[in-house]
């Protein structure tokens, strides 16, 4: 079943504007819904994770409404037709 | 072409130019000139020098035209070239009057970027329309045909713009006026005619038979294509009009003002700034570059450097930590590192002043897997030397050395540092742990220093394979062995490109110098009120010349007393000065971070600096006096200035000392000295 990514305003300049994007493929975790993501919006990839593949400090990924920080990060199992947020923290100065 | 007179015409109120041309001509040549000299005054276009009139009075023939102040774009054009936006923007200009002329049946027949004068606004005016080659047309004159009136200069004269027809011997037409524009286009983006060669024979022979050689991969395919194309050796496979010349051209400037490309090697997507007033800046302008913590923001002046324009912030909202200005091979690159404690740090540039940025698809600094790091911050981009003119630097955090050897597109960690032994032992600063400074040996290229808080001085004198602390007489405080081996939170390491072998340390608590490379250091806190302090900048002319703004202590980051006051010695550190008119001197307790000072190349130099609070000071007497420049910025992290079209550090110092300066007799300055010892 497909996953929805909730994508952000600032990375919508990544996404041709839109705020939703549907990946299809059925995945499985969290990891292979991104790599999806990645598939469709290149550019977003280096915004939310670091080069070693971890999700930014101040970046927050909630799967439907779990941060996966508390729930198996990116191996997070994703259930069927389920929204992914990506919400940047309220953080910063 | 003669001799030219600035003059006044009594009758129409004017000045204008007053040309007498050689007098040995026979009788037909001359006949031929006033003909061609009649057909070009009837030229009436804002590209084009206008002729007023033309006759012989006393035997000497003479033209009276349209006075201009400007400079000739061969003037203009140094060894590196203009920036491409530029010779798009003359290069319509040109087509422009090109347009005008032969649609008047005029050709000009020796277009070159000396008969080119761009006026101080920016408008291009083309000089001696169909005057200065005689043809075949000139009947009895046919022996010299290739001659010009000017003096024959073998190969980088007029030969330089002739095409293959008009070198066979052929009439020439419009369409070799249109390889000439080709040939002045190439010239102004590179620095040389395609057709460069040692003798007149090679350059005619390359005209005829060579391709010439490709554009810099900075240039737009767009640019690339058109003087391709002007440049066909046959003139059938040219445009055939200068209008189609000047619509591509308008063309690719309208669009290099919105987007780059999407092939572009930097970058499929482009951050373009809307709602800013961009700057329009020129050759001779003075740029100062303002990175701040909510954005950057850039300023232009004329050399005058008495009113700023202001256009910004760009990347509003992220922390901008290093710039730096890229003019080698004729580029006009702005490299900005863009920080948002959200989406991470990256690196771009811009080609156009600030209007379009990249936006790379991914960070171009990322640290290799097996590394296990995490790219924090970039602190310090430094163009490589000119001889490597697509060779980059950057300091970044945690503390390592990057290198990108083809123009920024690709970069790699210099390993031979990053796996140094010391490295698990460096401690990170209140900023984290940044190599922040990065120091090119001018004269010998294996030869780099870098600066790392806190870690100390490293130099390599193999290209980056092998490094050595550099950290003899540096004290340190936060560990219990005072002069270790390394380990000291260097501030910042200065040089001036004439004296390699010196450098000026401005050190967490510690003012120092060092005569040999870093071999060893000494004290240098004379006369100043701490010896605490971030910002160092040496005097582009006056290797002896450094400047520095103290700060109190490490726990109150503030200018001593609530006083602002920039320090210079003038003797390589044997004495300070205050430098304090037009700086507040009460309740201002400022501080100048690391790289928020700055000097132009201009003389006298124009010194700037901004505060944490948002001010900005610049001085154009060398320290002299001072005055507001901006206030109201976000916190100021990096500045940077350049002079547009102008080369660093080219002047000679004005005084270069042989000996090691010493002091006399101990010198004690007026103010106590702050020191933690």
């Amino acid at each position: 079943m497909p996953v929805t990514f909730l994508i952000p305003m600032p990375l919508r300049v990544f996404s041709n504007g839109n705020s939703q994007i549907i990946v299809e493929g059925a995945p499985m975790i969290l990891a292979d819904a991104l790599e999806a993501l990645w598939k469709r919006c290149p550019h977003m990839r280096d915004r939310v994770v670091t080069e070693q593949a971890e999700i930014r400090e101040h970046i927050n990924v909630f799967v439907g409404k779990e941060d996966v920080r508390y729930t198996g990060g990116l191996q997070t199992p994703l259930p069927n037709s389920v929204e992914i947020s990506i919400i940047p923290a309220i953080s910063g100065g | 072409m003669g001799l030219v007179y600035r003059a006044h015409d009594d009758v129409l109120q004017r000045d204008v130019a007053l040309k007498f041309l050689a007098t040995t001509l026979g009788q037909p040549a001359r006949q031929f000139l006033l003909r061609e000299a009649r057909a070009a005054s009837s030229l009436s276009h804002p590209n084009v020098c206008t002729i007023h009139a033309v006759g012989e009075a006393d035997g000497e023939f003479y033209i009276v035209m349209e006075l201009i102040e400007g400079r000739s774009l061969s003037a203009l054009i140094d060894s590196g070239g203009l920036a491409y936006e530029t010779v798009m923007r003359y290069g319509a200009q040109i087509a422009g009057a090109l347009t005008h002329a032969h649609g008047r049946s005029i050709v000009h027949r020796d277009l070159k970027s000396s008969n080119v004068i761009v006026t101080p606004e920016g408008l291009v005016k083309v000089l001696d329309f169909g005057l200065a080659r005689r043809l075949a047309a000139a009947p009895d004159e046919k022996t010299l045909t290739m001659d010009t009136l000017e003096s024959t200069v073998p190969t980088g004269g007029t030969l330089s713009y002739m095409s293959p027809e008009v070198l066979r011997g052929e009439p020439g037409d419009a369409r070799s006026d249109l390889w000439a524009l080709g040939v002045v286009l190439y010239e102004a983006l590179v620095g040389q005619p395609p057709f460069h060669r040692g003798t007149t024979f090679e350059v005619s022979s390359a005209i005829l038979h060579e391709q010439p050689s490709p554009l810099p991969t900075r240039i737009p395919p767009g640019l690339v294509a058109i003087i391709q194309r002007c440049l066909a050796k046959e003139p059938a496979l040219r445009y055939q009009r200068a209008s189609e010349v000047q619509a591509a051209l308008e063309a690719i400037q309208s669009a290099s003002a919105v987007a780059t490309p999407p092939n572009d090697q930097r970058g499929s997507l482009t951050t373009v700034h809307r709602g800013i007033k961009h700057l329009q800046v020129r050759n001779g302008d003075v740029l100062l570059l303002v990175g701040t913590m909510k954005g950057l923001f850039l300023l232009r002046s004329s050399r005058q450097r008495a009113r700023w324009d202001v256009a910004g912030p760009y990347f509003h909202g992220q922390a901008i930590y290093a710039l730096a200005y890229d003019s080698r091979e004729g580029r006009h690159r702005l490299w900005a590192s863009t920080f948002s404690m959200l989406w991470g740090t990256f690196l771009r540039s811009s080609d156009d002043h600030g209007r379009t940025w990249t936006n790379p698809q991914e960070a171009p600094i990322r640290f290799p897997a097996d590394s296990g790091a995490t790219l924090k911050n970039i602190w310090q981009i430094c163009p490589g030397r000119s001889e490597e003119p697509n060779v980059i630097y950057c300091g970044v955090e945690p503390a390592a050395l990057y290198e990108s050897r083809n123009d920024g597109e690709t970069w790699s960690l210099v390993r031979g540092l990053f796996e140094h032994p010391h490295r698990p032992r460096w401690m990170p600063g209140m900023g984290g742990l940044a190599l922040h400074t990065i120091l090119l040996d001018p004269q010998n290229p294996k030869t780099m220093y870098v600066a790392i808080a806190a870690g100390g001085v490293y130099i390599t004198e193999d290209g980056g394979s092998t490094w050595q602390p550099r950290n003899r007489g540096v004290r340190v405080v936060h560990l219990p062995e005072k002069y270790p081996e390394f380990g000291q939170c260097v501030h910042k390491i200065v040089m001036h490109p004439s004296r390699p072998e010196r450098l000026f340390l401005q050190n967490h608590w510690g003012l120092y110098r060092s005569d040999n490379h870093g071999e060893s250091w000494q004290d240098i806190a004379h006369g100043v009120p701490s010896d605490f302090g971030f910002a160092m900048v040496c005097h582009p002319h006056d290797a002896d010349c450094v400047y520095i703004l103290p700060i109190e202590s490490d726990e109150f980051r503030c200018t001593p007393e609530g006083r602002l006051r920039v320090y210079r010695t003038r003797n390589a550190g044997v004495s300070w000065e205050a430098l304090t008119r037009g700086l507040p001197q009460r309740g201002a307790y400022e501080t100048v971070l690391r790289d928020a000072m700055t000097t132009d190349s201009l003389d006298p130099a124009g010194i700037y600096f901004g505060t944490r609070s948002g001010q900005l000071y610049g001085s154009t007497d060398e320290g002299k006096s001072w005055k507001e420049i901006l206030n109201g910025l976000p916190p100021v992290v990096c500045l940077k200035s350049e002079v547009v079209g102008e080369r660093r550090f080219t002047s000679a110092p004005r005084e270069t000392r042989k000996t090691v300066p010493r002091r006399k007799s101990p010198v004690r300055g007026k103010s106590k000295i702050r020191r933690k010892r």
